[in-house]
């Protein structure tokens, strides 16, 4: 439950002729996670070299390639179709020769007229643009090209000009500048583009063809006009070949990644001329399960036996915890997995974040809020990741509410029944009365939260370490950690003697017995001074860190602060909106005041959408930060190889 | 006479009062939003530093996030400060 699963070693060596037959069931098995082999000169691995894919590889992944191409351009994920019912292995294979490639040229050839077409509007578009501004003046488009001793000019220009030189000229008025059309002798045409030049000129090129322009624009709209039709047409072609074919493509992407990665396998074993070598990981538990198949499917002829697990191997990581926790393996994968000699902190997780969520964010009408919100997403959001992200949001909105009920609060407003952990209710606006928040007795209960904590996690770094360091070290490490605990404490006891108060002891009334200390002082300073030896003798350098134990547990004054604030918008957004805004109107109710009271009713309404959204990332983010910063600093490292078993899940067909 | 002395002393007492309360309130303030601003300044670097980091590897998300975060100690201490400065 605290550890990963545990894992075996197998090796598996057979004769080539077993390749298939080995590749096969340990691909059905789906426990096996191999281990690649990598030519790196090891002893007793002479003269072997890595495998050649099985026969029908490139032909499989060539068609798997083809089947993602139109799957992509469908936008099909498989992840996100429900798998309706399951097809046979073999009828999918026949249907991938027969079918597959007329519903593949069919999509091919819609997709190239639809992408001929939408370039034929591009081009249309162009022309359109191109012939507009001489559609000011009615003159047949042959007219302006085609000369030899004359040059048509074209463009706009930023002023009223006239040509002195011999041209014929016309200026109109376009949409936003002035339109010039001259044409000119040749002689003349270095002078008339001087002029021009200076009234700001900008060319145009002269459109091509002949006919009015107007009509030329109209004949081509009318064009555009059916070529998006034809686009239409083909989209709702290719719609009704998605729905159809649908359930067809995912499973034929199924059926052809389990075969390419099935006759791939062997580049990733080590192979002689007659035999392969397989060397993997499973679950302990399976082990031998795994080995009797793999004997029966060869029928004898394979050797399977457990390796010993090496001090330097790579062992892959499965997390082993209880199905309530197994949501909060996303929060861990985040930051990093456990390696395979490190305890998995997962389970303190899933007990911890939403505590300290619901801390943050205790508020009953936010809670329900949130709780309907991950209910909702349930449905909608696909994939395991996402659905254990949502689940984690569903427990947290739950603590959310058990907080909500302790705080009294519901929107910001306060319950009836008076809070029954430290209040956290404001004094806002002009009538406001009460006690206001217990802003000390909240500070110190975050502290005392801390130093749990990270006791915790201290205590949790002394078995990581004696379970994953030898001999000196093993035991420098653990009382390092011993030292941590107990320099936290230390000052924890001299504070304790020195002032006093709220939820914490009071030692400050015991007799001084060395120059104004009293016990507690005394026994405070003897573990802060037998900590910091216990942590100088494994790095002297860690010294230096020593105030972190000081900012570490300040840290979690995080959660009253953060939730505080969250507290503070809320009564805030409630004041305006009904303080200032709904209830004066209420009292004397008049045109005027009816869109006053709306207005109203939407500051509350998009305020306390504001606030939500706020909540979830305050009250998530920082309990997650509490966790990777606070928590894990004191015993985690992660960088666990995920355990990444060879086969597939198979949702759309089946052997 | 007298009696006006005392009248206006004890107004200007309560003067004096109700501005050190003031004044422990902009402390706080000052505390809170001086070092919320150096911390964010600290951790815009190492923020965008550490977004840059992440997009080349993600397997360094847990270090960098952690890298990150140092900074935030600055403004945890002025918040300390501001709630000992007021209660």
């Amino acid at each position: 439950m605290l550890t990963p699963e545990k894992m075996s070693r197998l090796l598996i060596v057979a004769s080539k002729e077993q390749l298939v037959s080995v590749t096969q069931e340990l691909y059905r098995s789906r426990l096996f996670h191999i281990e690649d082999y990598v030519v790196d000169g090891r002893e007793g691995y002479d003269g072997f070299s890595i495998g050649t894919p099985l026969e029908g590889a490139s032909e499989a992944s060539g068609d798997l390639v083809k089947i993602r191409s139109i799957a992509n351009a469908f936008a099909i994920v498989s992840d996100d179709v429900e798998p309706v019912s399951r097809q046979r292995q073999a009828d999918m294979k026949k249907m991938i020769e027969q079918e597959f490639p007329a519903v593949e040229r069919e999509v091919t050839e819609l997709n190239g007229r639809k992408a001929k077409l939408e370039a034929l509007i591009k081009e249309y578009e162009q022309k359109i643009n191109e012939i507009t501004p001489f559609a000011l003046i009615p003159t047949d488009l042959s007219m302006y090209s085609g000369y030899e001793r004359f040059s048509v000019l074209a463009g706009y220009v930023a002023r009223n000009v006239a040509i002195k030189e011999p041209a014929e000229y016309r200026i109109v008025k376009g949409k936003t500048n002035l339109f010039l059309v001259a044409v000119v002798p040749n002689e003349h045409r270095g002078d008339v583009e001087r002029q021009l030049q200076e009234a700001g000129f900008t060319a145009v090129p002269i459109p091509a063809g002949s006919g009015m322009p107007q009509n030329r624009i109209e004949e081509y709209k009318a064009q555009i006009g059916q070529a998006r039709a034809e686009i239409e047409s083909i989209t709702l072609n290719l719609d009704a070949i998605r729905q159809k074919r649908t359930g067809f493509f995912v499973a034929c992407e199924e059926v052809l990644k389990a075969e390419v990665e099935q006759a791939e396998a062997p580049l990733r074993f080590a192979t002689t001329d007659q035999t392969f070598v397989a060397e993997g990981w499973v679950p302990a538990a399976s082990a031998a399960k795994i080995s009797e198949s793999v004997m029966k499917a060869t029928g004898g002829k394979a050797f399977v036996t457990e390796l010993p697990i090496g001090a330097h191997d790579v062992v892959p990581v499965e997390y082993d915890n209880p199905p309530f926790a197994k949501p909060s393996q996303v929060l861990l994968d985040v930051y990093s997995r456990p390696k395979y000699t490190e305890l998995d902190p997962t389970l303190m997780i899933s007990i911890i974040f939403p505590i300290f969520f619901g801390l943050i964010l205790g508020d009953v009408g936010y809670g329900l809020i949130l709780l309907a919100m991950a209910l909702a997403l349930r449905r909608v959001i696909k994939g395991e990741e996402g659905k254990y992200l949502i689940t984690v949001l569903r427990n947290a909105s739950i603590s959310s509410i058990i907080f909500g009920i302790l705080y009294s609060e519901f929107l910001g407003f306060p319950c009836p029944w008076s809070p029954v952990l430290f209040s956290r209710h404001l004094n806002i606006g002009a009538h406001a009365t009460g006690h206001g928040p217990k802003i000390p007795e909240l500070m110190i209960l975050a502290v005392w939260i801390g130093i749990l904590h990270i006791t915790l996690g201290r205590i949790l770094g002394i078995v990581n370490h004696s379970r994953q360091d030898h001999g000196d070290h093993r035991i420098k490490a653990m009382l390092a950690n011993l030292g941590w605990i107990l320099v936290m404490w230390g000052i924890l006891a001299v504070i304790w003697s020195i002032v006093k108060m709220p939820i914490m002891p009071d030692f400050t009334g015991m007799p001084a017995i060395v120059s104004g200390l009293n016990t507690t002082a005394i026994i405070g300073a003897a573990m802060i001074v037998v900590g910091v030896v216990f942590i100088a003798r494994d790095s002297a350098l860690e010294i230096v860190e020593l105030p972190t134990i000081i900012s570490n547990v300040l840290s979690y004054a995080r959660i009253v602060a953060v939730g505080l604030s969250s507290v503070a918008i809320a009564m805030v957004i409630n004041y305006i909106a009904l303080g200032m805004m709904i209830e004066p109107q209420l009292e004397n109710l008049t045109l005027f005041g009816v869109v006053f009271i709306l207005m109203g009713v939407a500051v509350f309404l998009i305020g306390h959408l504001l606030n939500t959204a706020l909540g979830v990332l305050g009250g998530g983010l920082h309990s997650i930060r509490l966790h990777y910063v606070e928590f894990f600093t004191k015993f985690y490292k992660g960088g666990g190889v995920k355990y990444n078993p060879f086969g597939l899940k198979r949702r759309f067909t089946e052997d | 006479m007298a009696a006006e002395a005392v009248v206006a002393a004890i107004s200007d007492v309560e003067v004096m009062k109700a501005s050190q309360i003031g004044m422990k309130a902009l402390s706080a303030a000052i505390a809170v939003g001086s070092t919320g601003i150096a911390a964010a300044l600290a951790e815009m670097a190492i923020g965008s530093a550490a977004v840059g980091a992440t997009a080349e590897n993600k397997d360094v998300f847990g270090l960098v996030l952690l890298l990150t975060v140092i900074p935030e100690t600055i403004v945890i201490f002025g918040l300390v400060v501001a709630l000992l400065l007021i209660f």
